[in-house]
């Protein structure tokens, strides 16, 4: 047996394959891991602070830039834990229209994601392109309704900023016939196929109850075999009224997580349509309510998670009874799949790493906040 | 296996029955709330009113023993935040653990209060993998010491950095850091 | 294994294999590739199709921006007047997240009040974040997000804009987005209607005003009292003087020509109240809706109760600061005599020239007089 040394490597912060400013440091003996430090803050910007100085409502663009890729999800946890705090009630309508754009961003994310993922794993722009193509539309019809494609700023508190406009309906109804193919092909050339399999089967194994301990949430909790879907479990707006399953992995590999990701755009599609048939009946009442540009909370404190594509998103506000909050804390689920990245690489190839980084799905804007 | 379901209708605990059971089980841990002021009491007019949480809290000393409670005898094994404030007016930083129950349903939450100038608690890394990045950001931003934590490092800010930047009483304008290279 | 629950199940997902031999989900894979590739050829016009080119060519085709479309905050002046909407209030100020805007208020050069124009405005583009907070709140629909993307410079201080950067016509805006500004029009008109309704004798009034009116209110309710049952009828007179008082002052601090319209209004409905809700009409379709509806509240309430008459007036002097070139050019078309109580209130508002708003005003007064 030859005597190897092990070597310290920095993997990024500017590489490839690092999803943004992300560094890990690695301890390699030959091509196999040993350890694995994250490290990260290279986008802190102190977003908690930044939001101390600011009142409640001037904090809704800033939560669009933690986790960049579902800034209408983060919009509504922030929107839910102000309105949780204030005590607003919001329209039914406008809780149609959040659960609708949630839903798109669920389907965005995981086109994106999965895209992000194959290319991770050397096929480049293939299946990227196809999925930032579907999520271009996706980002088309957010641009009509909220003006902007990814800082959507789409929430207020006791309702959103605006109603749909005309063309949105149809277009979001093309949408849906073009959807179910587009997953469908997705999972052609993602499942089975060969090369796949070989990169991702039994690749970045987290079992069930590591993945409890270690405080993951969302596909790479549910990829783990714990059918913990916030939605489900502490239902909020209107998830209680949908029909809708979530998909759990057995094993709790890189596989399981890609095919949790396919079978939840498949569910959020089904959401959508269910929106699209309650929508009409929704009360509708004052879906933008400008009144509540200055809240004022009474002194105490809240916390409101929601079910973002990427897991649990959870805002922790504490209310000294001014109209800015006295302490602002964001519960990023990117920054909390992070920790258990050390254990999940260790024993598998550097190769195998940048592909368990992939499928875990960060977002840096969220992680360094 | 699978866990069981989500959704099934499991009666979740409220913070009063937790804090009967914990002091019957654990005498000693559980605190007795005092009000918070929050933020200074102004000049003239009247004081606003003060903070009394419903959540309970903890002696910092038996945070572990109370958590590890919370996982094996009530089955709230998952941690999913822990949050620190400073609440300078009252001279204390306030932590607060959050747990759920994979059942579903709502969360408990166990708060802790340290002193502002020793702030020091027991860590849950050793029982919960997952508290560990919370840990180094509490650390990192309030200088929080947990003690028994692996690693703590800062997380977000350079390890030659002074100061606790999320500390209220951190200089928000003119620090060292500024101003230097501009 | 599915576990049921409540409006849905858990699925675990499916690892098998399978039926397929070795090799042929990569083959699967090819085809899929293969249909993107031979798709790329024909073009992709809808959202239901997922084969197909949709990219355009940037810099030579452009896609049309949809009306809601945010990216930078202008400002909106009268296309024919060249009045700005803007007041002053420091609302989109105060709610801007980055804090990026920085207005100074118009004074009034001899009394040297706060008048509702702004002399200077300044937005920071290069810090700005497009929230779009800006046009939401704004009371006079002044400050709206525009669809210019194309922003880029070699350096960062030509993207601090000043008033005459931000100033476009309303017809720019109409041009970009005729929905947002028809909704943003009914938005106004309901908003004063509203108001009109709820505080018909205080509306829009500055705050130093308010005092006068209370005085005003209290010797009216005297005259009432002395006069007995005939109150109404007496009240028209001390009434009348005050309301020409109460706006002039106003105008001349404001923008006078929108009292000109009072005036002209007053007299003229009681024979014609038909012929001034097309004037309205024609108002409203000139974005001068808070003018037209005071018009219209001028011309109405005399018919029930003459001694509101007055404070109307005020008010709707107060209001027609924003759209009073507008209201102006309304009320020298309509109605002939009006020429005659604007021309020293014109007067007035050429002292205050440093405001653009009277500027405007003169003009659209001009054209009036030329007319």
């Amino acid at each position: 047996m030859l005597k190897t040394e092990e070597l310290q490597i920095n993997i990024g912060p500017q590489h490839p394959s690092t999803h943004g400013v992300f560094r890990m440091l690695v301890t390699v003996d030959g091509e196999t891991v040993t350890d694995l430090k994250p490290v990260f803050g290279y986008l802190h910007r102190n977003h908690e602070q930044i939001a101390e100085v600011n009142t409640y409502l001037q904090n809704m663009p800033y939560t669009d830039r933690l986790d960049y890729f579902n800034a209408m999800a983060n919009n509504q946890a922030y929107a839910m834990a102000v309105e949780k705090m204030v005590g607003i009630e919001v329209p039914e309508r406008a809780e149609y229209l959040r659960v609708l754009m949630v839903e798109l961003t669920r389907i965005l994310n995981h086109a994106g994601a999965l895209g992000f993922l194959i290319n991770d794993m050397g096929a480049w722009q293939t299946q990227l392109a196809f999925g930032m193509r579907e999520r271009e539309k996706i980002l088309d019809l957010f641009e009509s309704v909220s003006g902007a494609r990814l800082m959507c700023n789409y929430f207020r508190f006791g309702g959103v900023a605006r109603d749909l406009p005309p063309d949105f309906m149809p277009r979001l109804k093309d949408l849906l016939v073009a959807m179910p193919a587009f997953v469908d092909e997705m999972e052609r050339l993602l499942r089975e196929n060969e090369i796949l399999l070989q990169r991702s089967e039994g690749i970045g194994i987290l079992p069930k109850d590591l993945a409890l301990a270690y405080s993951v949430t969302g596909p790479v909790l549910r990829g783990s075999g714990v059918a913990y879907d916030i939605r489900r479990a502490e239902p909020y707006s209107i998830y209680d009224r949908l029909d809708f399953d979530i998909p759990v992995g057995s094993v709790g590999d890189v596989y399981d997580r890609i095919l949790v990701r396919i079978e939840e755009m498949r569910q959020s599609r089904r959401i959508i349509e269910q929106v699209i048939a309650q929508l009409p009946d929704a009360q509708g009442g004052h879906i933008n309510p400008k009144a509540r540009q200055n809240v004022r909370p009474p002194v105490g404190d809240v916390y409101a998670r929601v079910e973002t594509p990427k897991g649990e998103l959870g805002f922790y506000l504490v209310s000294d009874g001014s109209s800015k909050p006295y302490r602002y804390k964001v519960r990023a689920p990117s920054f909390i799949n992070l920790t258990p990245l050390g254990d999940m690489c260790r024993g598998y190839k550097v190769a195998d790493m940048v592909v368990i980084l992939g499928s875990i799905d960060i977002v840096m804007g969220e992680v360094d906040r | 296996m699978i866990s069981s379901a989500v959704g099934c209708p499991m009666p979740n605990l409220s913070a009063e029955d937790l804090r009967t059971r914990l002091v019957r089980d654990l005498p000693g841990a559980v605190q007795s709330v005092s009000p918070l002021k929050v933020v200074p009491p102004p000049a003239q007019g009247h004081a606003p009113a003060a903070f009394v949480t419903g959540d309970t809290l903890v002696e910092a000393a038996r945070i572990v023993d109370v958590a590890l409670y919370l996982r094996d005898r009530l089955n709230y094994a998952y941690l999913s935040d822990i949050c620190v404030v400073d609440y300078l007016a009252d001279e204390i930083f306030e932590i607060v653990y959050r747990f759920y129950t994979v059942e579903g349903g709502s969360s408990l939450a166990l708060k802790v209060r340290v002193p502002r100038e020793n702030p020091v608690v027991p860590s849950l890394t050793a029982h919960w993998p997952g508290a560990n990045f919370h840990e180094r950001e509490a650390f990192d931003l309030y200088g929080i010491v947990f003690v028994g934590h692996p690693y703590l490092h800062r997380i977000y800010m350079w390890d030659e950095f002074e100061g606790f930047p999320m500390r209220k009483d951190f200089p928000r304008q003119g620090d060292k850091y500024i101003g230097e290279d501009e | 294994m599915t576990i049921e629950m409540q409006r849905g199940s858990v699925i675990v997902m499916d690892r098998r294999r399978g039926k397929l031999r070795a090799g042929q989900g990569l083959l699967q894979g090819l085809k899929v590739v293969w249909d993107h590739w031979a798709g790329s050829f024909r073009t992709n016009d809808n959202f239901s199709k997922i084969h197909g080119t949709f990219t355009v060519e940037y810099p030579d085709e452009r896609l049309p921006m949809p009306q809601a479309y945010r990216n930078m905050p202008v400002l909106l002046f009268d296309d024919e007047s060249g009045h700005e909407l803007c007041t002053g209030c420091y609302q989109c100020q105060r709610i801007c997240p980055p804090q990026v805007i920085h207005i100074t208020q118009a004074k009034d050069p001899v009394t040297g009040k706060m008048v509702p124009a702004a002399t200077e405005f300044i937005i920071e583009y290069d810090a700005c974040m497009s929230c779009g907070f800006c046009a939401e709140v704004c009371p006079f629909d002044s400050i709206k997000m525009d669809h210019v993307y194309e922003l880029s410079t070699a350096d960062r201080v030509s993207l601090t804009m000043r008033k005459t950067q931000l100033n476009r016509p309303i017809s720019y805006y109409t041009g970009i987005a005729p929905d947002l500004w028809a909704e943003a029009q009914a938005g106004a008109m309901k908003k004063l209607q509203g108001s009109i309704k709820r505080r018909p004798d205080v509306i829009g009034l500055a705050a130093s005003l308010t005092e006068k009116i209370k005085a005003r209110r209290l010797e009216l309710a005297a005259a009432g009292q002395v006069a007995g049952g005939g109150g109404q009828e007496a009240g028209v007179a001390p009434a009348a003087p005050a309301a020409k008082l109460t706006p002039e002052e106003k105008a001349a601090k404001l923008a006078a020509m929108k009292a000109a319209k009072q005036a002209g209004g007053a007299p003229a409905p009681a024979e014609a109240p038909v012929e001034l809700s097309p004037a309205d009409a024609k108002a409203a379709k000139l974005a001068a809706i808070k003018a037209a509806n005071a018009a219209k509240q001028a011309g109405a309430a005399p018919a029930e109760a003459p001694v509101e008459l007055s404070p109307a007036d005020a008010k709707a002097a107060k209001l027609a600061a924003i759209k009073a070139a507008n209201a102006a050019k309304q009320a020298g078309a309509v109605p002939a005599p009006v020429e005659v109580p604007s021309t020293p209130l014109d007067a007035k508002a050429a002292r205050l020239a440093a405001i653009k708003a009277a500027n405007a005003a003169k003009q659209a007064a001009e054209q009036s007089n030329n007319e």
